[in-house]
């Protein structure tokens, strides 16, 4: 069945400001649905607070817009119970990196077979310009009135040391890029992380022009597997580049829970009383 | 309820204490597992300090050829391990009681009334080549010939319990319990009951702690989804239902703290799962927030609470009712919620499944209000009989009601779904008159919906309209009003007289405690009606007013410093009740509510203060 980019749009008409980035984040997104050709039904996209944490309205999916910085483990959640789903985070720079931060290192250690997509714009917009963990040194916000007096975050590092088993950035000034990078970050078994830099119109601390300067693909020779290389290259800030930084294999927090019910398959195998008789024996 | 007389002619309390380390809560263990597999009731009370080594340790069995209530008011039985345990415990030994003690580390005071038997616990021990505490198997040994257990029974025990230790620790520990059931012989004690094993006597019966009893409850009601984290004394909730989970098909995940994991399960939840978080106070408060997110989403979350001593750390290991008020009112904002609070071990697997039941049925959050002492109290239940269990997706609210629990009949209840029709341009949210609507589950085609925590339209978008807030607020709350008035259909949750004019209610744990303060009550002439709601929130109002309706006098008790069931009841049903609260990290027993009832029934004669 051939689907079209209306299948995954919702009748929730967007809240963003005209020009803002995110639209070129659900672009990208609707593409990597269409290309990679899942079901909207099959699709749980869970998302946090801010502007970005409003994409889950958007799309005709299974859409949970919950909590400011649960977006994470909200989707674990429901990876962990219906591994049959493709299943998003979806949150901004405050969400993953300030309020939620805590939440990244463990869903990378478990290694939940879910997609994050950080969209960082390095601002609070939504509550109207006040500064998050990655607003510029000496940016001048309503709460940091004399400029920013604390270095912003390095994020991208940060998850390539935290284990997680697929870490890339991109942008939403380059829909294509974002695109492909998206279809790998959902082909990719495990958790996997896009940092994706998307300027803010309204309270902007950098604009599209000189994100596009800035930002270049990662080196052809790039060796995804080397860990050391990719945090050095994330570091960098002049370029800052774009593509995967990090990915390896490992098994998935879903695929161990299996592993944990299988041996026990044969048990279950009459019927629910049955089961629920052993159980009680185990206390006898 | 059965109402045979308060009489019984086994009854007694040992009482076992000493630093943690010692093995005094696993020889209570053992000695209790003994006395369950004879034909006799068995019901613990364990308190331990919050240190793994160090500090005062305690076990408390009650034995009794009839159901046991609570844990008793006064202790027949005392063996003490060192001399900071008998310091602490003495005061609680009746007169006429027995003390064991060991003399190398304890030296009782001299007492008329009290009968002491020196039985060398350390020396025995050391001689079994026993390294490390052996002192408890040693004392098991002396209880086992003071109660006439048969030494088969107490080997195969310990061959059970040490046996993952390697053969020659199993050899030792029994040498050294031969070793005190010897020591015991020689003491010339006069055997006490006869607690010969009889395998056939309790078929029926197993022995369960609370947290047990709430993880096979949640197990039978079809939870599957089980995400936690660690928190005394909750966590062997979570370790039950971690070794359970993949046994039937379920999953249980360790979080990194209380958000994640109630995060988790409203994921879970949504994904269409039955599931659960154990936590205890400081988690619930962790938890707020999202609890309210499940409220608004109308997700169906059970969250089984144990409480202990608070506020903040407080008293990690000791019992206390007091997050009734934060179970209740704790929300930013009106969100419906339903509180449980099974009042026996027994009780915590049938409240456990009605949780999930009601949880299913509204899509609401449901707490499940636990304490430590119900949490780690061991008794002996009847096995729950299977056959009785009926499982159905979906129940008509009208024709049968499941909120109604009936230890026939137990109906185990899962979310209303939509129909294909009303998938057709569906709405999730859909005001009905129950309040109720159909929930899709995530892969079915068409029943995609936006759950979002804004205030929200029928389909879900978010709409911040005067109209769409007040007629939604009234849509989710109308489903606890449905509740509440099934509940009038329930069966009466209070027990006593009706000629009574004391009223005593309670909640939770101390329904026991209770029950035998009134049966003490009637032997001394007063007679006391007792009310016990089992979901305090929402409350059956009319059944409660017809409680109250007829009583001089209102007793609330519970074990906190504020009475706060006693405000609930006060703001909801305008009367002024008796308040007796417990503060102390400990149970309250028969004779403490024995006490404020003939202090009530005395003030009652003099025709003065509260008027109802």
């Amino acid at each position: 069945m051939s689907r079209a980019s209306q299948d995954y749009k919702s009748a929730v008409k967007p809240i963003w400001c005209p020009g803002c980035g995110n639209y070129g984040a659900m672009k990208a997104l609707t593409q990597a649905f269409l290309d990679l050709d899942i079901a909207p039904e099959s699709i749980a996209m869970v998302s946090g607070i801010g502007c970005s944490g409003r994409m889950s309205h958007f799309f005709n999916t299974y859409s949970l817009h919950g909590t400011h910085g649960r977006a994470v483990p909200t989707a674990l959640g429901v990876k962990a119970a219906r591994p049959d789903l493709t299943v998003l985070a979806v949150g901004g720079d405050g969400d993953g990196l300030s309020i939620g931060g805590g939440h990244i290192s463990h869903a990378a250690r478990k290694n939940t077979n879910i997609t994050y997509l950080l969209l960082d714009n390095r601002i609070y917009g939504l509550t109207k310009g006040q500064a998050s963990p990655t607003t510029d040194f000496g940016h001048k916000t309503k709460t940091s009135p004399f400029g920013v007096d604390e270095p912003p975050m390095d994020a991208l590092p940060a998850f390539i040391v935290y284990d997680a088993t697929f870490v890339a950035r991109s942008s939403t000034v380059h829909v294509a890029e974002l695109t492909e990078l998206l279809k790998a970050g959902i082909l990719h078994k495990g958790f996997s992380i896009l940092h994706i830099l998307t300027p803010c119109v309204t309270y902007p601390v950098f604009d599209a022009r000189t994100l596009k300067a800035t930002l270049q693909p990662l080196p052809e020779d790039h060796d995804r597997k080397d860990k050391m290389a990719a945090i050095v290259r994330g570091y960098s800030t002049n370029p800052v580049f774009t593509g995967i930084f990090f990915q390896t294999e490992k098994p998935t927090l879903e695929e161990r829970l299996e592993g944990q019910a299988q041996p026990f398959a044969p048990e279950r195998s009459g019927d629910e009383l049955d089961m629920l008789r052993k159980v009680l024996y185990d206390f006898a | 309820m059965s109402s045979r007389p308060f009489r019984s002619d086994v009854n007694f309390v040992v009482r076992i204490g000493g630093e943690a380390g010692d093995g005094v809560i696993s020889c209570g263990e053992l000695f209790a597992q003994a006395a369950a597999r004879t034909e006799y009731h068995v019901f613990t009370y364990i308190t331990y300090p919050s240190e793994i080594r160090g500090g005062f340790s305690m076990v408390q069995i009650r034995i009794r050829d009839w159901t046991i209530y609570s844990m008793g008011s006064r202790v027949d039985y005392l063996v003490v391990f060192n001399q900071e345990s008998y310091d602490k415990t003495i005061s609680g030994l009746r007169e006429g009681g027995m003390v064991i003690y060991d003399p190398d580390t304890v030296t009782p005071e001299p007492s008329e009334t009290t009968r002491f038997f020196a039985v060398p616990l350390t020396q025995l021990a050391r001689e079994s080549g026993i390294s490390g505490p052996g002192k408890n198997v040693v004392a098991l040994g002396a209880l086992g010939h003071l109660f006439d257990i048969d030494p088969v029974a107490l080997k195969k025990l310990i061959r059970d319990r040490f046996l993952h230790k390697g053969d020659a620790v199993v050899e030792r520990n029994i040498k050294a319990m031969e070793a005190g059931y010897e020591a015991g012989k020689a003491c010339g004690w006069q055997q006490r009951f006869r607690l010969k094993a009889d395998p056939d006597a309790k078929a029926s019966y197993m022995m369960l702690s609370g947290n047990e009893a709430v993880a096979l409850g949640a197990i039978a009601a079809g939870c599957r989804f089980v995400a936690g984290y660690p928190i005394t004394p909750a966590t062997p909730i979570f370790e039950t239902l971690c070794r359970l989970m993949p046994k039937v098909g379920g999953k249980a995940v360790q979080m990194e703290d209380e958000i994640a994991s109630i995060s988790a399960i409203v994921g879970a939840a949504f994904a269409g799962e039955k599931v659960l978080t154990p936590t205890s106070g400081p988690g619930l408060q962790l938890m707020g927030e999202q609890i309210n997110l499940a409220s608004m989403l109308e997700l169906p979350v059970v969250i089984v609470n144990v409480q202990r001593g608070g506020p903040s750390t407080g008293l990690p290991t000791k019992t206390e009712q007091s997050d009734l008020k934060f179970a209740i009112y704790g929300t930013a904002g009106e969100s419906p919620r339903v509180v449980l609070a099974p009042s026996t071990v027994e009780d915590c697997f049938y409240q456990t499944i009605r949780a999930f039941n009601i949880a299913e049925i509204f899509q609401v959050p449901v707490v499940v209000l636990t304490d430590q002492s119900i949490g780690y109290r061991k008794a002996t239940v009847r096995i729950p009989d299977f056959e009785r269990f009926h499982f159905m997706p979906f129940h008509d609210l009208i024709e049968d009601n499941p909120v109604i629990p009936n230890p026939q009949h137990i109906d185990v209840v899962s979310r209303l779904e939509p129909t294909s029709e009303e998938l057709v341009d569906y709405k999730r949210f859909r005001i009905t008159d129950s309040g109720i609507s159909p929930i899709s589950r995530p892969g079915t085609p068409g029943g995609q919906y936006l759950a979002t925590g804004l205030e929200h339209t029928e389909k879900g978008h978010p709409d911040y309209t005067p109209e769409n807030h007040q007629a939604m607020t009234a849509k989710r709350f109308r489903k606890i009003e449905v509740l509440s008035n099934l509940l009038e259909k329930n069966p009466r949750e209070y027990y006593g007289s009706p000629e009574a004019r004391i009223g005593i209610i309670g909640w939770g744990s101390t329904e026991g405690a209770i029950r035998e303060a009134r049966y003490l009550a009637e032997q001394e002439g007063v007679l006391v009606r007792h009310l016990h709601p089992k979901i305090v929130l929402p409350m059956a109002d009319r059944r409660i007013r017809y409680f109250l309706a007829e009583l001089k006098h209102v007793i609330v008790v519970e074990e906190n410093y504020t009475g706060q069931f006693a405000h609930f009841i006060r703001a909801r049903f305008g009367i002024r009740p008796i308040e007796v609260h417990k503060c102390q990290g400990l149970p309250i027993t028969p004779r403490e509510i024995l006490a404020a009832i003939l202090n009530v029934a005395r003030i009652s004669d003099e025709q003065s203060i509260t008027r109802l």
